[in-house]
């Protein structure tokens, strides 16, 4: 058995570590809510946008397909796929990197095509690096509260690849934030865009100036953007709350470890203490019995 | 040193088995000689002498129970210690702590008697180089190697198998070495004993090998006692024959309780933890003769109790340094099913050194050791934060530790009724492969389970293929 100083040493890591967690857990859910409220604060954008996209798109069927916007067009032969793979940044956020890289893996296994990765955060960059994948551009520290600025490079990224011929076609794969329990690798498809097809806008009769296709080519690479943009926001909120999950059973584990070894330490307490009576009044007895 | 006449005395005082009695003046006993105790009934208790308490009485213990005993009672000083016959006619007999047969196979005709009280050889006697034994015991071998003529305690509290690896070394050292044996049963299960006696005249060893039992029915003076009767009777086969001597004593620890038992009877202030003041001179009394001389070696086995899963436990301290290699059994091992439930992290050997076992095994074991001691380490954050936290080192550490726990235990050919898998012998070579390759990663593919209970490296990866294959089924 430890003895008491070991046993009391133990229980004063595991309470410190656990104070740790237990802030940890408290900083993600003020981090979660905040990022949850941005989040819907750039809805009505969103939903104005699409409105919009899906509109113009009506007419797109018309179109002389050589005539169509760039980020519009299928390229015909899939020759390479760039992959925009949204991780956190840092770890003890439970099991969400890890199951963010497995559903990588697996993308990049059924695609059985040239993978041009884009890494935004950290542990899904290592994840590329470590099983030898062409990273081509990477994005590392974007905090917990990117703005919309932050996020616009990494579209750029991806369209001037698209429109390059470099990449075919584009897919974004991050965390899903179904609920503070749950967060669920997602892949959504970029590029080529496939507008919205919400009819939210039927019957209404939009002039266009100066034409259609202008306010479409200006109109696109916003879209791209946003999608980023919310993508990102998604994968941070489901990052924050993984952590806020994981880090409450971390504070739980530890706290349960603490109130073992503390009866631990008081058995081996008693013991000693019991031990010692003992041999005390076994030896003032022995003193008498001479 | 024996008398003409046999000095007369008469018992005065009987406190359980510690028995006072007084002698003429002139003609008191040695300390260490027998006396004889004439119960009224004619039974005859023999007892030894321990002290001269002063005013002609001595104070002795008895080596039977002390029922029906009175004061008054007739002693007769034997004039010599307990004595038992040493030599080959004792080969394939079983004896109690006197040296009187127990297996109902007549008397036994032994050219001559030893005293069971002698001293230990002299320094310049001492042998001191190191050979390898192998056990066939992956994790005996791995970690704690065994020296030709070395002492190898094993430790465990209760139930977590020092019986089993002591009757494993038996069936694997005994049966396989050419020379004779003596087991030195102390103070363990009666039942244990019967089993033995019949498994060892079933394999044919009984008869290159001695049995001597005083087991937990028999009062403490005979327990303790009954250790100095089995290391007697190696030493004769030692000195006289230069012989390489296997001893196995189950449990030393019992030994040590029995002295302690008599202790405060005899007078003596209880120490430490209730043990008797002189501990460590009673464990010198047994463990300095049990060596290797220039003539012959003992190689020794030594079951050693922990009581209360305690390593600091005064009693179990002072085994230690007798040592030259320590096994020790782990309960939280017990607990995962991992048999034997050896601790590489604790266990130790002297001759664990590059020099004796050659630098590929010195470094596999040191190896091992670094990989179970990481994953120790990481234990508290696996619980508190989860696997999938660690690094990309910790992970494999992890996963590597945990497949060299799973490789680390091996079925026994002793326990087969128990597991319901034939015994494995693995020698060394191939135990010091198995491990390097999983150190290496060159397992890292196959499921933990699949080095559970093998034998061989290759085992591992049968099982492996086996479980794939009822999986697919």
């Amino acid at each position: 058995m430890a003895t008491l100083r070991e046993i009391k040493r133990r229980i004063r890591g595991i309470e410190s570590t656990a104070k740790i967690t237990r802030a940890m857990e408290l900083v993600a859910a003020s981090k979660m809510r905040r990022t949850q409220m941005r989040a819907l604060a750039a809805r009505p954008y969103a939903e104005k946008i699409s409105w919009v996209l899906a509109d113009l798109a009506e007419t797109l069927p018309f179109i002389d397909p050589e005539a169509l916007h760039p980020l519009l067009r299928r390229h015909e032969e899939v020759k390479a796929v760039e992959v925009v793979f949204i991780t956190p940044d840092r770890g003890l956020a439970g099991g969400l990197p890890s199951t963010l890289n497995r559903r990588m893996a697996s993308f990049i296994l059924e695609l059985e095509k040239p993978v041009r990765a884009v890494a935004v955060g950290r542990k899904g960059r290592d994840f590329l690096g470590r099983t030898g994948q062409n990273v081509v551009a990477e994005f590392i520290d974007i905090g917990d509260k990117p703005g919309y600025e932050e996020c616009r490079p990494i579209a750029q990224v991806v369209m001037e690849d698209f429109i390059a011929g470099r990449a075919d076609e584009v897919y974004i794969i991050y965390g899903q934030f179904v609920s503070t329990l749950m967060q669920r690798p997602e892949v959504y498809k970029l590029l080529p865009v496939e507008p919205p097809a919400e009819a939210a806008t039927v019957g209404v009769d939009y002039i266009y100036e100066p034409t259609r296709e202008e306010v479409l080519a200006e109109l696109l690479p916003r879209y791209v953007e946003r999608l980023v943009y919310e993508a990102t926001l998604e994968a941070i909120a489901s990052e924050q709350s993984a952590r806020m999950v994981a880090m409450r059973n971390a504070t739980d584990n530890a706290n349960e470890i603490t109130s073992d070894l503390t009866l631990v330490y008081n058995k081996a307490r008693q013991e000693s203490i019991t031990s010692q009576l003992l041999e005390i009044t076994g030896g003032v007895e022995a003193l008498q019995a001479e | 040193m024996a008398k003409d006449t046999k000095a007369k005395g008469e018992v005065v005082q009987i406190i359980g088995t510690v028995v006072d009695a007084k002698f003429p003046a002139e003609e008191l006993p040695y300390v260490y000689n027998a006396i004889e105790i004439k119960r009224r009934d004619g039974y005859k208790l023999t007892a030894e002498v321990q002290q001269h308490l002063g005013n002609n009485r001595v104070r002795c213990l008895a080596m039977d129970t002390t029922d029906r005993l009175r004061r008054g009672d007739e002693c007769v000083d034997t004039g010599a210690r307990i004595t038992v016959p040493v030599g080959r006619a004792c080969l394939g007999r079983l004896f109690n702590v006197f040296g009187e047969p127990l297996d109902d196979l007549g008397k036994v005709d032994a050219d001559e008697h030893w005293s069971i009280h002698r001293p230990s050889p002299p320094m310049e006697q001492l042998e001191t180089t190191p050979r390898v034994l192998e056990t066939g015991i992956k994790v005996l071998d791995l970690v704690s190697p065994f020296s030709r003529g070395g002492k190898v305690g094993a430790y465990g509290g209760a139930g977590v198998g020092k019986t089993v690896i002591i009757m494993e070394l038996i069936r694997n050292i005994a049966t396989e070495h050419g020379g004779f044996s003596v087991f030195a049963g102390v103070g363990e299960r009666s039942r244990e004993g019967n089993d033995l006696w019949h498994d060892m005249r079933a394999s044919r060893v009984i008869d290159k090998t001695v049995l001597v039992f005083g087991q937990m029915n028999e009062p403490p003076g005979v327990r303790a006692r009954v250790g100095l009767t089995g290391v007697t009777m190696a030493e004769y086969f030692r000195d006289e024959e230069g012989q390489d001597v296997l001893l196995f004593i189950d449990n030393v620890y019992r030994y040590i309780l029995a002295n302690m038992e008599v202790s405060a009877l005899l007078g003596r202030m209880p120490s430490a933890v209730g043990y008797q003041p002189t501990l460590a001179t009673d464990m010198g009394a047994l463990e300095e003769r049990i060596t290797s001389t220039k003539s012959g070696s003992i190689t020794s086995f030594q079951a050693i109790y922990v009581p209360a899963d305690d390593y600091t436990d005064p009693g179990i301290v002072t085994t230690f340094g007798h040592l030259d290699a320590v096994i020790a059994l782990e309960r939280s091992l017990v607990e995962q099913g991992l048999y034997p439930a050896v601790d590489p992290l604790t266990s130790f050997s002297r001759i664990l050194d590059p020099r004796v076992v050659g630098e590929e095994h010195y470094q596999t074991a040191r190896g091992v050791q670094v990989v179970l001691q990481r994953y120790k380490d990481l234990q508290d954050i696996i619980a508190i934060l989860g696997v999938e936290e660690l690094s990309e080192e910790d992970k494999q550490a992890v996963a590597r530790a945990r497949r060299i726990q799973r490789f680390l235990s091996q079925p026994m050919f002793v326990a087969e009724t128990f597991t319901g898998r034939p015994g494995r012998y693995v020698p060394v070579k191939e135990t010091v492969r198995g491990f390097r390759e999983i150190l290496e990663g060159k397992w890292d593919h196959l499921p933990e389970q699949a080095f559970y209970m093998v034998g061989g490296i290759e085992e591992a990866a049968e099982q492996a293929e086996k479980m794939e294959k009822e999986a697919a089924a």
